[in-house]
């Protein structure tokens, strides 16, 4: 069963089209949402979020059509926007007693787990944490309300190598019961080898292939050059099919 | 309704909110032009969406389980609450003024009814032109701030003035016959504020709609 179904998502900017995004994701299984800076990625997750107002597509989260059913679906989703931090001069306790009275089946004792395995201090504020740690309270948070489906657009952007092998091993940690699913978009193709079951490629606002993570690599090796022998990787499938050619 | 105002004054709140509230407690100085209490009431909220860009609020809000049009019920409250809040606190004040300077405001209009009719219909002016083009875009408060700000002062400046034409003292009275006469204006300024405030929230939402975060 799909715990999200995005269908014909399409918007339409003045300079930039992003055009008929279609993907499903599986229960317990880690979505990445892959292309270069401005191919549509952050689009592409705030449209299926309604915080961009699509022209037009349908978004199927959890069974229920996503638009109608916004408050009862975002009652089990966790958010992480790229470079969007909220109240940077609040403590963490702050946001949490403000947070927790929106989810009805908030779990306190599970929030307290999550300061502690996350090592985080609820006395802090938020402009005393680092990237990484931002990212965990707002992970603390969602599964302090039992969200099932967490999206995060470049969760990794701005991490040291250490502390994004950390986050990816927490995602695995995650979806390893089979009872959430997480998407999340990056431009490094590292995070893709390391943790995601399936991988969407967007490229100029159209999608390129959306698959799970060995057929979409086998679906571009007609890349490889005839004297190469081995499998091309990630990293070569995204620079072969971006480059430019500059006549300068 | 209750949730949404509490993120408002607990996360969204800029703590010259609070203070320009509690401004309203000016009115107890002997000399002053008491109409600068409803433009701090409309400095108060301004400052707070300023910092509320700052802050990434309104994303915030967005992404709470809530419909759209929340967002904007949230920001109506917040107002509301800050300047109900501002004429509530500057109510006892204005009672112990006349108790104890009975002499009258030099500087302006006293605060009497007729003032706090003005000030409902002030208020109202501001709102709806601040909150319904700020919700154009969701980001341009400097913008919406100017379009509404000015006509607001036009308002308290004809309040201030009008006192001092003839024929109008009835409004600078305090005695109870007179304000029994400036009632209506009271009653008109309230009827704006309420009728002000769901045409506001409505427009403003339907607005933010559109808007693409």
């Amino acid at each position: 069963m799909n715990i999200l179904a995005v269908n014909g998502l399409t918007k339409h900017y003045p300079k930039f089209r992003l055009q008929d995004i279609t993907f499903t994701l599986k229960w317990g299984r880690i979505m990445g949402l892959i292309g270069k800076n401005g191919a549509g990625k952050t689009t592409t997750l705030k449209s299926l979020l309604n915080l961009v107002r699509p022209d037009r597509g349908y978004v199927e989260m959890f069974g229920q059509d996503f638009h109608r059913n916004e408050k009862q679906c975002k009652q089990k989703i966790g958010v992480v926007l790229g470079g969007v931090d909220f109240y940077m001069h609040k403590k963490l306790s702050d946001i949490t007693a403000v947070t927790k009275r929106f989810y009805p089946n908030w779990d306190e004792r599970a929030y307290q787990r999550y300061l502690d395995t996350f090592e985080l201090d609820p006395t802090k504020r938020v402009k005393e944490l680092s990237a990484g740690m931002r990212v965990k309270y707002m992970i603390a948070l969602a599964l302090s309300h039992h969200a099932e489906l967490l999206i995060f657009d470049e969760p990794t952007s701005g991490l040291d190598p250490v502390s994004r092998d950390d986050l990816l091993h927490l995602f695995r940690q995650l979806v390893k019961t089979g009872e959430r699913s997480i998407l999340f978009s990056t431009h490094i193709t590292s995070d893709l080898d390391k943790c995601a079951d399936d991988i969407a490629y967007i490229k100029d606002g159209t999608l390129l292939k959306s698959a799970e993570k060995f057929e979409f690599v086998q679906s571009f090796q007609h890349l490889r050059r005839p004297d190469e022998k081995g499998e091309l990787t990630l990293e070569e499938i995204m620079i072969r099919t971006e480059r430019s050619s500059y006549d300068v | 309704m209750f949730k949404l105002l509490y993120k408002e004054l607990r996360l969204a709140a800029h703590p010259n909110l609070f203070i320009f509230t509690l401004l309203g407690a000016v009115v107890i100085v002997p000399a002053y032009p008491y109409g600068m209490v409803f433009i701090f009431g409309c400095l108060g909220p301004f400052i707070t969406f300023m910092y509320g860009r700052e802050t990434n609020d309104i994303y915030y809000t967005a992404l709470l389980p809530l419909k759209k049009k929340d967002t904007v019920k949230a920001k109506c409250l917040m107002m509301v609450a800050a300047q109900i809040g501002q004429l509530l606190i500057s109510l006892p004040f204005a009672f112990l003024r006349a108790g104890l300077l009975p002499g009258g405001n030099p500087a302006g209009i006293e605060a009497n009814v007729a003032y706090y009719g003005f000030g409902f219909m002030v208020y109202t002016v501001f709102n709806v032109i601040f909150l319904t083009q700020f919700f154009k875009t969701a980001h341009k408060v400097g913008a919406s701030f100017l379009k509404a700000i000015v006509p607001a002062v036009i308002g308290v400046v004809i309040m201030e003035v009008i006192v001092h034409l003839p024929g109008f003292e009835w409004l600078d009275s305090i005695e109870l016959d007179q304000m029994l006469r400036q009632l209506p204006i009271l009653v008109v300024g309230v009827v704006l504020y309420i009728s002000g405030m769901l045409f506001t929230y409505h427009t403003a939402a339907k607005r933010f709609e559109q808007v693409d975060l």
